[in-house]
């Protein structure tokens, strides 16, 4: 599903990912672990296109075409999505109107007529009560004075809706109390399937009692230094992260 | 402006002064409001607050009314809402056939300039002290043909002891049809809110969009204690009308003005508003937007005195420049030695959406007094990226995106209008201006 080879990343000139590799294979779910700054929501960033930075040299392939030729926009068309770490607020356009319009984008893609307006809702509210939000938030303006709680729960129920194939979640779990977290592992647990892969972005282990990924990997100075099961996440808890940027060192 | 020009002016006026009518504005007046025009001339951009007003092109107006007698058809004027007693006027002139006067609500009497038996009810005499901001109204005073009287009384006690809530609403449509070579339209409205009162005003500017008009309008309020007027105005003259446009409102103890501004229209749009908060406690809103396109012109100066203890200010203006148009907003607040307690807020934001367009935004603040909170923010920029990538994120468009945000940069002031008819032709007007009726209609 995702093949990254030896990539090489800038921000501003400096280098952030140094050389790379990971291969999530179709169905399977990922987590990326490591220390602030080793580069996991640059990693996350470049999966999804956003401006400002650098590919300096590898490869990404996603599907066995070359993501990084594609644009943003054209990227989550294909299916793939990215949960933000600090999803934007935008006053003035209300979330059913974004759902909406984003549903539209993938299926217009995919050669499909736009949906119709009752399944919208009908859709939208089977998926807002795994999520347990209240129908008034529709309404409201994109993430406009949402919680942090609350901005996280509506990047899974936009994955909710847009069913992508590849899903990049940076940081979801961060900010989020234990009920919060539990509703968002049920949300990711919920969309677990065969077809469809996975990758965690998270410094702690704890979303991963929740979701117990197929493969761990910790990122070190914009690298992986080890992979393993899912016990990986347990013995990084246990020993921290010391034990790893020392063995990489 | 030149001296031909205001030579002109004079020659044009001496020409046509026995057929104005003089119960609208009686004969000396017209005189001495023409006589301090020529004296203090018309403003240039070389003046510091006419700085983005484009004048020139009032070489080619004929300064006088055109000939009674012009059409203008039903199919050119908006949707009626609901609940307005409707006004219209063509050229400057009432135009009783377009008209729909059924009682309004609320006590309110209407008189028209035009049919009046004398002089009372047609707006004060301009200020000629008060410097350039007056020299359009002045121009208006000496050509004016017509004008129209809102008179809205005090609330009414009913048998029960408690007092009615009734709330008066009318609109006046000024429909701009004659090109400027054929003659001016002078649209004129005075407003008076006896104490208690409520009114919601509609006022639009509209013209055929072929026709270069030339439009003076002079609009003034008196709002007394403890009334409160909604004022909705709509500029969306066709896309090479010259509108220079001068409003006053003075308001009284306890009182509230809050007028709403919409400028889509125009080749060239120059809006001077003063307000005066002349008792306790009152208070004004001014929320404004201005989105200009092509080489529009778009500027306006907004003035509000605090003259009085423990008044209120809250002004928001949003504007949006594409193309190659220019954007301006200059609000300036003066705080008056005797108005502690004042308290104003700005926030004045503009979007460059052409990399040959052109906003300024300017918050000015004169304060006299110690005891006051004023705070301001202004700026301007471009579309915030991170939220573009968040839609693009999503999927959508690059255009529907841009699109989708400008028009959330807009919602603030939008969603202000209480009227929803209102709102919802003032949505589909703003759909237009961001090219993107059929991708926003869902937000309609």
């Amino acid at each position: 599903m995702l093949a990254i080879e030896d990539l090489h990343v800038s921000v501003g000139g400096a280098a952030v990912l140094k050389g790379l590799s990971l291969a999530v294979p179709k169905g399977e779910v990922h987590a990326i672990m490591g220390p602030n700054g080793s580069g996991k929501s640059t990693l996350a960033y470049v999966l999804a296109g956003r401006p400002g930075y650098e590919v300096t040299r590898g490869t990404v392939r996603y599907d066995g075409q070359d993501l990084l030729g594609l644009a943003p926009e054209e990227r989550a068309r294909r299916g793939v999505f990215l949960g933000f770490q600090y999803p934007v607020e935008i006053p003035g356009v209300n979330n059913v109107y974004l759902l909406k319009a984003a549903l539209n984008a993938v299926r217009k893609a995919h050669g499909e007529p736009e949906v119709d307006a009752f399944e919208f809702l009908a859709l939208v509210r089977e998926k807002m009560k795994i999520m347990r939000m209240e129908e008034s938030f529709l309404s409201r303006g994109v993430n406009e004075g949402f919680s942090g709680g609350e901005k996280k729960r509506n990047e899974i129920l936009q994955m909710l809706v847009l069913e992508p194939r590849l899903a990049v979640l940076d940081e979801t779990d961060s900010g989020l109390d234990i009920d919060a977290l539990k509703i968002v592992a049920e949300g990711v647990q919920s969309m677990r399937s065969p077809e469809r892969s996975f990758l965690l972005v998270t410094h702690y282990q704890r979303l991963l009692d929740h979701i117990v990924p197929d493969r761990v990997h910790v990122l070190v100075r914009g690298r992986i230094a080890v992979s393993g099961d899912a016990s990986l996440a347990h013995e990084l808890e246990r020993r921290g992260y010391d034990w790893v940027t020392g063995e990489a060192a | 402006m030149s001296a031909p020009l205001i030579e002109r002016i004079a020659a044009e006026h001496a020409a046509t002064a026995d057929s104005l009518p003089s119960a609208v504005v009686p004969r000396a007046r017209r005189k001495r409001a023409l006589d301090s025009l020529i004296a203090r001339g018309l403003p240039t951009s070389r003046e510091e607050n006419w700085r983005y007003a484009s004048l020139r092109a009032l070489e080619r107006v004929r300064f006088a009314p055109p000939a009674s007698g012009a059409s203008g058809g039903r199919e050119q004027l908006p949707a009626a809402v609901e609940g307005f007693a409707r006004f219209v006027f063509i050229d400057g002139r009432f135009a009783a056939e377009l008209s729909d006067p059924t009682a309004p609500p609320g006590g309110v009497i209407v008189d028209l300039g035009s049919r009046a038996a004398g002089t009372a009810t047609i707006p004060a005499e301009p200020d000629p002290e008060r410097g350039d901001e007056g020299a359009f109204a002045l121009l208006n005073d000496a050509f004016a043909v017509d004008g129209a009287h809102v008179r809205v009384g005090s609330q009414r006690t009913d048998h029960s002891g408690t007092t009615a809530e009734a709330v008066a609403r009318v609109e006046i449509i000024h429909l701009a049809s004659a090109p400027a070579e054929r003659g001016a339209s002078y649209p004129r409205i005075r407003v008076d809110v006896a104490e208690r009162a409520r009114l919601e005003l509609i006022e639009r500017h509209v013209g055929p969009a072929e026709s270069a008009s030339f439009i003076d309008s002079a609009v003034e309020l008196r709002v007394q204690a403890g009334a409160v007027v909604e004022h909705f105005r709509l500029q969306q003259l066709g896309a090479r009308a010259l509108w220079v446009d001068t409003l006053s409102a003075s308001v009284a103890r306890g009182a509230s003005y809050r007028l709403h501004s919409f400028g889509f229209g125009a080749q060239s749009a120059r809006s001077t508003q003063t307000v005066r908060l002349l008792g306790d406690g009152a208070e004004t809103g001014l929320y404004s937007i201005c989105t200009g396109d092509h080489r529009q012109v778009l500027d306006s100066y907004a003035l509000v005195e605090h003259a009085a203890a423990r008044t209120r200010t809250e002004e928001i203006f949003r504007g949006i420049a594409a193309g190659r148009a220019r954007v301006a907003f200059n609000g300036k607040i003066i705080v008056r030695p005797g108005a502690p307690g004042a308290d104003s807020s700005q926030s004045l934001r503009g979007l460059l959406a052409g990399p040959e367009a052109e906003i300024d935004v300017r918050p000015q603040l004169e304060i006299y007094t110690d005891d006051v909170r004023c705070s301001h923010g202004a700026t301007t920029g471009k579309l915030d990226e991170a939220m573009l990538f968040y839609l693009l994120s999503r999927g959508l468009d690059r255009d529907q995106a841009q699109r989708l945000l400008k028009w959330a940069f807009l919602e603030d002031v939008v969603a202000r209008v209480a009227v929803p008819a209102l709102r919802r032709q003032i949505e589909t007007s703003l759909a237009d201006q961001i090219r993107e009726r059929d991708g926003l209609k869902e937000l309609l």
